[in-house]
């Protein structure tokens, strides 16, 4: 045995996995595609950090995070308005509970706690095959060499081909699937904290929906960082390619709309890039364990999209912690069987995550219920133009004022009940 | 022979971004093999059979990238910063040589682009001869014989040593070391030396004044159907004077 644990990918579930065991008193080798760890990861940025004081006390201390989240914004987008509820609470900063983040600073700061913990983190090699014998995973193989362990994990996200190939899951249909694309806008920080009515290390985080996508499923997010934003779409594969919309195309209208572009004023493009999104919810998360194998983080589907946030990084975090403890257990036992790694599935159907996963469970459902994106918009904005344009004719009441707008929306009373009562259930 | 062979001294270009205002911002940039570097160690290994052969990198250039090409001792003068100064650079690099002593043979990528008084810099604060556009090379007794290419022809010339070679690659590394190969290496030890054990001070010898991108015109789409695309295109290339 080369090792006791290998661990595939360097990126949030990965690097938390090997850092638990390393710290554990395990070897473990974490094997990293990538030339330089983290340089090519991409979230939009929010990371709901509570689950990071479990693994590193005192996270959004030490950790190279951007600001703290205590602005959040929801809107809905139309093309020459916007509405929004606008929740801004200084006490989701005490303690704090979300941060933004750039991965590009966050991996490499994980994997620098993994090897100060004893791990050994190896960037640019991608792992090509899994070795397996007798039922059970016993290592990997990267070009010509093979590397043994007790314990496989893989930590290679979405596209995980290993998971595939190790039969634990199929290719996903697209509808699980959405598209990310995000630019990183520099601007200085006193701009970044006047624009959004922030002081010192607070931070906002905005999820749109509506124009920004065209209608299509999906939304926009911005996030506050300390010298720049984080802006971008997330958008359903199956209606990008059932509506012939280019996801690039959609960015770039986000950015650009009147209602969104004066934020990013005077602003420089310092990153653009795109990743795949897992969409599925619930739905998606397939076996998760073999003898001697255990899949988290994206690579598991383990991803949240309930509309207003978008979640992956705090679970990808929380199934690298029920791996390990899982793993830690079997090392002890000197067993890797099914049962042993079952382990870590039944930890993390305990966990925050796996819970989470099934209360959102009828998130993506109702997620695509194409109403959301393009009738409710323009139904908000016109009740609220019947209040506010005062054009010298007598007030209506609320209920008239709101019947024409439904009436123009072309809604109707029923469905609107029918979809505010799935949105209850879904979230 | 003793040979140095100095590799990941500078950072890579591609990662930097030059932002308004003309600071350039190095993000997280480590230092990386340079694109020579892989013919260095090559050239290096051949001059240092029987011999020893030594590593030296700056800054956070990662030692086992060197060692795992077959480097027998890793040094790494870890305070070094990334200088736009190449006599500054050259000096401590300089220095690194001498305090490792003994030296028969400095073996240095001829990074044309980024640093290229860096090899003859070094080889004059060193006061030893140098030779550029290094493709091979070969030990014979105390003298070493190296092919370069001068103008399109190879040359072939022999000097005595002390002597510092720069090394241009002639394509890519024909194969990279493998995972284990890389993990072996990751077990050597690495002999950290500081500026202050050299007895030499990073400081730059130049201010940036900044740094300005190209002018870029801005992109034209041409639309039609592909015919005219076509002959659009042309056109503009001839009034631009491509063409
Ligand atoms: C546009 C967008 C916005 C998002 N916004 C948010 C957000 O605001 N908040 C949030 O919590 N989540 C967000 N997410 C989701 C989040 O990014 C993911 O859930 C998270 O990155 C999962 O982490 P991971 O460690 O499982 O996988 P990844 O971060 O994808 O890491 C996988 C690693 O494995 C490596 N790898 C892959 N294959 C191999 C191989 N064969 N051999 C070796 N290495 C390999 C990769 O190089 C990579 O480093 C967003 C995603 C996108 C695309």
């Amino acid at each position: 045995m080369d090792f006791d644990v290998i661990v595939v990918g360097a990126g949030i579930a990965g690097c938390v996995t090997a850092y638990r065991l390393a710290k554990a008193g395990h070897s473990v080798v974490v094997v990293e595609r990538g030339a330089e760890v983290g340089a090519k990861n991409l979230s939009g940025g929010v990371l709901y950090c509570r689950v990071m004081d479990k693994v590193f006390p005192g996270f959004a201390d030490q950790a190279p995070v951007e600001r703290r989240i205590t602005r959040n914004y929801l809107g809905f987008l139309n093309p020459d308005s916007l509405v929004g509820i606008d929740y801004h609470d200084d006490r989701l900063g005490k303690p704090v509970n979300a941060v933004s983040v750039l991965r590009a600073k966050l991996d490499p700061w994980l994997a620098e706690q993994a090897e100060a913990a004893g791990a050994v983190v190896m960037p640019g090699f991608k792992v090509d095959s899994l070795l397996s014998e007798g039922g059970k995973f016993t290592g990997i193989k990267a070009g010509d060499d093979e590397l043994t362990a007790h314990v496989v994990v893989l930590a290679d996200g979405i596209n995980s081909f290993l998971a595939r190939d190790a039969g634990l899951r199929t290719k996903e249909p697209l509808k699980h699937l959405a598209v990310g694309v995000k630019s990183v806008i520099g601007l200085p920080r006193q701009t970044i904290e006047d624009r959004f009515g922030l002081a010192g290390d607070q931070g906002a985080a905005y999820a749109i929906v509506g124009d920004c996508t065209a209608g299509a499923g999906g939304g926009g997010f911005l996030y506050t960082n300390q010298e720049s934003i984080s802006i971008g779409v997330v958008v359903r594969l199956d209606d990008l390619v059932g509506k012939g919309l280019s996801s690039s195309e959609l960015h770039d209208r986000f950015v650009l709309h009147p209602q969104i572009q004066p934020l990013l004023a005077g602003g420089e493009l310092l990153e653009y890039g795109c990743h795949l999104v897992a969409e599925g919810g619930k739905a998606m998360v397939h076996d998760l364990a073999r003898p001697g194998l255990v899949v988290v983080g994206d690579a598991a589907g383990l991803t949240l999209n309930t509309g207003l946030t978008v979640r992956g990084m705090d679970l990808a975090a929380a199934s690298g912690i029920a791996a390990a403890d899982a793993i830690d257990d079997a090392l002890q036992d000197g067993n890797f069987g099914q049962a042993a790694m079952d382990g870590y599935v039944a930890r993390l159907d305990q966990s925050f995550a796996g819970k989470d996963m099934a209360t959102y469970a009828k998130a993506p459902a109702f997620l695509e219920n194409p109403r959301l994106f393009n009738d409710y918009g323009p139904l908000l904005a016109n009740v609220l133009r019947g209040f506010y344009n005062l054009d010298g004719a007598p007030r209506e009441h609320i209920i008239p004022v709101f019947r024409a707008a439904l009436k123009e929306s072309g809604l109707g009373i029923t469905r609107l009940a029918r979809d505010g009562l799935a949105g209850v259930k879904a979230l | 022979m003793k040979v140095v062979a100095l590799y990941k001294w500078a950072r890579d270009p591609e990662a930097a971004t030059v932002r308004a205002g003309g600071v350039v911002d190095w993000g997280n940039a480590k230092m990386v093999a340079g694109d020579d570097d892989h013919a260095v160690i090559e050239v290096a290994k051949t001059l240092a059979e029987g011999g020893e052969l030594v590593g030296l990198t700056l800054g956070d250039g990662d030692a086992a990238w060197a060692v795992a090409r077959g480097v027998d001792v890793a040094y790494s003068v870890a305070d070094a910063p990334y200088l736009a100064d190449e006599a500054t650079t050259a000096a401590i690099m300089a220095a690194a040589v001498k305090h490792i002593g003994g030296v028969d043979v400095v073996v240095i990528g001829d990074a044309e682009q980024q640093h290229p008084a860096v090899p003859g810099l070094l080889a004059g604060l060193l006061g030893w001869p140098a030779l550029s556009a290094v493709g091979s090379a070969s030990a014979d007794g105390a003298k070493v014989t190296v092919e370069r290419k001068v103008v399109g022809n190879i040359q072939t010339v022999s000097a005595g040593t002390p002597v510092v070679l720069g090394v241009a690659a002639a394509g890519e590394e024909a194969k990279p070391p493998g995972m284990m190969q890389m993990l072996q290496a990751r077990k050597k030890p690495v002999t950290t030396l500081s500026l202050a054990d050299l007895g030499v001070a990073a400081d730059q010898g130049v201010t940036s004044a900044g740094t300005a991108l190209p002018e870029l015109e801005g992109a034209k789409m041409l639309e039609g159907s592909p015919a005219e695309v076509a002959a659009a295109l042309v056109a503009a290339l001839r009034s631009d004077g491509v063409l």
